[in-house]
């Protein structure tokens, strides 16, 4: 009885301060199962209780993941996984990101009759497969990782089940990831057998021993692991699931898959990026190829997103375009990172602004949703600005920011974002993107044009805005403008969690 | 008190926005309140600024009244302001044109005053901010900053095209300020690279030597991003095709604080930045900034001519006028340097109360067309005079303040450039041609058009709108050296660096006090 009740560290074969330091995942993990219990004990309203229990999950974790921050890094699992700033980071901002999604989803789902409490479970499972790709050192566990994320958000995305919408992306998306998946799992395999392991740090060492680098084996497997990682970030021509599957997921998960996802994949691109050797000249393969790769991938990727987002009229495939050229700014910082001096710091602030500008997008997008997700459209937010001075105000907020005019997170974090591809002399990258983000500028302004100076349209009333959703919106406000007046903390954090990769 | 007088800058430049903050707990519905709060506030900023007229001293070339934060310490961004005698004209035109703007607005703006007004301050802020700014990352974010209020000014208060005009606006000056944004991590990455740290600070950048001598090299394309930003702002033909679109369909207040003000921060730029920093790249380019300041001046009047339209009309002479100043500040000596900063002020007055009285008159009558009217001078003669004054001041006669500035460009340019000078020369010309054409078409001959005949003639707000404009007119022609005195060894300190590539000590330190 007495070892049911307190958890002994030796018999799951850590030490204690391992356990310390996986306390969020464990703290996410026990959430999770402790809610999946509750969804079904009736007589506790399971619509509450699964509700309250996922929403102090996420802040728990959260706050366990904030020592993490200036801690050293820790290896555990034998070396399969790593704790350190890098994964902290993130571990804040996946958690959240999940946060705010359960806020924003209570009212959410009531309106929509999808009330069900699985939803809350899979959020705090799929944030649990981020946080574990945040960590993984080691492919085959950030394979793992990235399954558990996927298949999560894979049920997310097709929850609202009447719609067809909804069905089709979820097929679309099961099925493109699952193949994306295979391909990746393929790459990691030749990677395998041109080195010997799957462990990052391992094929580091054997590459610069053993010139593994220059096999045929090796080029294929690292580009295979590449394209995997290309389709989870949406990067052109990998992008072809997106906009559907943002367009037939109910509006907060779409909100959570720009941000969360997004954000782990891009930490899992890294520690893979560094496991290929990218910046340390070990391979050809990589530096120059895989370099010359990415760089038509991500002007693709930018000129892609930011024209075909131009012509969109609904909202959330405009912010689904939006987040496909969002990929691209990103995978400039990705290509220059390691020969700039700030190395992947400037992306983590990125990530981060990004996370809070597009999730208070959501957030609005989710209180402007009628039934079905309907009433997206542009012309209904035909003067908006007067029936709900507060709601736009914010929605402008975002809007700029995403657009990178300052004073706000966006501009700060392209700022740093393309200065730093400047130092690493991406030059001609960096002046495409940004006459990209001044196409951008164009079809964020234009949302604005039908809140602000257009006049309401007739039978549209206010929405109804619960508390929940008060208190996420003027978290992510605040945030957002704060990040650009006063970035220094941000940036520091970023430079302290990417000083030990 | 004493936190004042050691954060003048800091006041002025956020005491607008401050003020417009606290604006925002009055209720949407008291809309007169929100009109007079606005003013007020406007007036307090104003008193600041004479209050740092004061306190700057006229001797000094180099930047006073410094202040310095850390802000980004890990990029070398730091929170620096600092004015020198050019700032400080700009900073005082600022805060005079905007209570005018403010007064001026309280008739033609009934609706959602509360957003108005704060759009107002907020883009006084910015402006101030951005004149100011003695750390290029803190200039960058005024600068793009101040787009957002006008946007908005002008894409909920204005006229038909309103949207059109204001997407326009916001994206030619995206545009341009976004590469000017590469070439400013450029030089911020220059500077860590050849003197070892990180600094944005301007006169940190100064020190920056940028590979210059070909049309293509560095320095020659550095020269042209910024160069193109601020062409854009000024605006140089041929990317003036902005303005006529703006101007047109802002509400007055827009026009007069585009035309005062913000046209103005192109002008500003080339002397603080695009000049100091590229110095030969200036010199390489100076015939093709002269070639285009020259057609912009004659184009500006030519098609200023033809429009039937008195607020298009008053657009593209702003085109004209505002190619003065560059051809001024390309002649590179002290004379029509001078001259240009002057021209930049006599701008922001005469432009402004150009803007602002054909306002007046189209809440009377609703429509701008010159065909409209005729014989005005009978039913309106208050206003007429005014329009007399104020469009002798716009083709400057002697004895206001335009023939200043264009005297003083013109014979500047002379030494610099015959043939300029001489076709610029032409655009004076042209300049009294259609502003005197138009104020004959509309001010004289009989009242032809009956709705004429019962207009009132300009009410007690109207008049105290215009007349520190007038008295600023004829005070500005006739003691030029009021302002000369105290701008003088700025100009002088601004031709030195635009000369010789700077080799002083970095003063970025100065506020660490």
């Amino acid at each position: 009885m007495e070892n049911l009740v307190t958890i002994r560290p030796e018999l799951l074969g850590l030490a204690t301060v391992e356990l310390e330091a996986l306390s969020p995942h464990f703290a996410v993990l026990g959430g999770a199962v402790l809610a999946l219990v509750l969804s079904v004990v009736r007589w506790l309203q399971p619509k509450w209780s699964v509700f309250l229990v996922s929403v102090a999950t996420a802040l728990l974790g959260a706050t366990l993941s904030f020592p993490g921050l200036s801690g050293a890094a820790l290896a555990v699992f034998n070396g399969m996984m790593v704790v350190d700033p890098y994964s902290s980071f993130f571990n804040l901002i996946f958690l959240l990101s999940a946060l705010i999604t359960l806020l924003i989803s209570f009212r959410y789902l009531d309106s929509e009759k999808l009330q069900h409490p699985e939803y809350y479970v899979l959020v705090l499972f799929s944030a649990l497969g981020m946080m574990l790709m945040a960590s993984a050192r080691e492919l085959v566990v950030l394979f793992i990782a990235l399954e558990t994320m996927s298949l999560s958000v894979y049920s997310l995305v097709s929850f609202r089940r009447a719609d067809r919408r909804a069905n089709e992306a979820a097929m679309k998306y099961f099925i493109l990831g699952g193949a994306a998946s295979a391909i990746m799992l393929y790459g990691v395999a030749l990677v395998y057998g041109a080195t010997g392991t799957t462990h990052i740090q391992a094929i580091l060492e054997r590459l610069a021993s053993r010139g593994a680098g220059e096999s045929v084996l090796f080029s294929v497997g690292a580009w295979l692991i590449v394209a995997g990682f290309l389709f989870k970030v949406a990067s052109v021509p990998f992008h072809m699931w997106m906009p559907d599957v943002y367009e037939g997921a109910p509006v907060p998960i779409t909100g959570f898959m720009t941000t969360g996802l997004k954000a782990a994949a891009f930490a899992a691109f890294v520690r893979v990026f560094l496991s290929l050797g990218y910046g340390k000249g070990l391979s050809e393969a990589v530096e120059t190829n895989l370099h010359h790769i990415l760089w038509v991938c991500a002007v693709m990727t930018m000129v892609v997103g930011n024209v075909i987002a131009l012509t969109q009229t609904n909202l959330k495939r405009i912010l689904a375009y939006s987040s496909i050229a969002h990929t691209g700014y990103l995978m400039v910082g990705l290509i220059a990172a390691p020969r700039g001096t700030e190395g992947y710091s400037s992306l983590l602030v990125y990530l981060a602004a990004y996370a809070a500008m597009n999730l208070g997008a959501f957030i609005v997008l989710t209180l402007l949703a009628g039934k079905g997700d309907a009433g997206l459209n542009l012309h209904d937010l035909s003067g908006i600005s007067k029936k709900n001075p507060v709601l736009a105000f914010s929605m402008a907020v975002f809007l700029f920011s995403m657009a990178g005019v300052p004073p706000t997170a966006g501009f700060v974090a392209k700022y740093l974002l393309f200065y730093s591809a400047v130092q690493a002399g991406e030059v001609p990258l960096v002046i495409i993107a940004v006459l990209c983000s001044a196409i951008s500028v164009y079809y964020y302004l234009r949302v604005l044009v039908y809140m602000y100076m257009r006049d309401p349209i007739a039978g549209a009333t206010s929405a109804r805005v619960p508390v929940w959703s008060v208190m996420a919106l003027a978290s992510m406000v605040i945030v957002t403008l704060q990040v650009g007046l006063l970035p220094s903390p941000l940036v520091e954090m970023a430079r302290k969690a990417v000083a030990g990769l | 008190m004493a936190w004042f007088e050691s954060h003048l800058l800091s006041t002025l430049v956020f005491l607008p926005l401050l003020w417009a903050v606290a604006g925002l707990v009055i209720p949407g519905k008291f809309r007169k309140t929100h009109a007079v709060w606005a003013l007020l506030g406007s007036f307090l900023v104003f008193a600041v600024s004479l209050r740092l007229y004061g306190a700057f001293d006229a001797g000094g070339a180099e930047f006073q009244l410094a202040e310095r934060a850390e802000w980004l310490p890990s990029l070398g961004i730091a929170y620096l302001l600092g004015m020198d005698g050019i700032s400080l004209w700009l900073l005082v035109l600022t805060t005079f044109l905007t209570p005018l703007v403010i007064l001026g607005s309280f008739s033609a703006i009934q609706e959602r005053t509360k957003e108005y007004y704060f759009l107002l301050l907020f883009l006084e802020t910015g402006m101030l901010g951005a004149l100011v700014a003695l750390d290029v990352f803190l200039f960058y974010v005024f600068w793009e900053a101040m787009l957002i209020p006008m946007y908005f000014l002008i894409g909920i208060w204005g006229g038909k095209d309103r949207v059109y005009a204001a997407m326009k606006f916001f994206l030619y000056t995206v545009v341009g300020s976004l590469l000017m944004l590469v070439a400013i991590f450029y030089l911020a990455y220059a500077h860590k690279v050849q003197l070892g740290a990180y600094s944005t600070a301007i006169v940190d950048l100064y020190r920056v030597n940028v590979p210059g001598g070909g049309w293509l090299s560095v320095q020659s394309i550095l020269f042209l991003a910024f160069a193109l930003a601020f062409a854009i702002k000024v605006p140089l033909f041929p990317v003036h095709t902005w303005l006529p679109d703006a101007h047109v369909q802002a509400p007055t207040a827009g026009s007069v604080i585009l035309a005062g003000v913000l046209l103005k921060m192109g002008g500003y730029g080339f002397i603080r930045f695009a000049f100091p920093l590229f110095p030969e790249a200036v010199v390489l380019y100076q015939p093709v900034f002269l070639g285009l300041g020259a057609v912009a001046i004659v184009y500006g009047a030519w098609v200023a001519m033809v429009q039937p339209d008195i607020k298009k009309l008053v657009a593209y002479s702003s085109v004209s006028h505002m190619g003065f100043v560059i051809l001024g500040l390309f002649s590179l000596n002290s004379i029509a340097a001078a001259g240009s900063v002057y021209q930049m002020l006599n701008h922001g007055v005469s432009t402004g109360a150009l803007f602002l009285m054909v306002g007046m008159i189209y809440e009377r009558r609703h429509t701008r067309m010159i065909s409209d009217f005729g014989g005005i001078t009978k039913v309106m003669p208050i206003f007429a005079i005014i329009f007399m004054i104020v469009t002798l001041s716009s083709i400057a006669l002697p004895g206001t303040n335009g023939f200043v500035g264009e005297f003083l460009i013109l014979l500047g340019t002379w030494k610099t450039s015959p043939w300029a000078a001489a076709a610029a020369g032409t655009g004076v010309i042209f300049g009294a041609v259609y502003m005197l054409w138009m104020f004959q078409r509309v001010m004289f001959g009989p009242v032809t058009n009956p709705e004429n005949e019962k207009l009132r003639d300009l009410s007690g707000r109207e008049l105290a709108v215009l007349a520190p404009l007038v008295v600023a007119i004829f005070f500005m022609g006739i003691y030029p050296n009021f302002f000369f005195e105290k701008m003088e060894p700025s100009i002088q300190r601004f031709l030195e660096r635009a000369q010789v590539k700077s080799t002083e000590t970095a003063i970025a330190d100065l506020g660490r006090n």
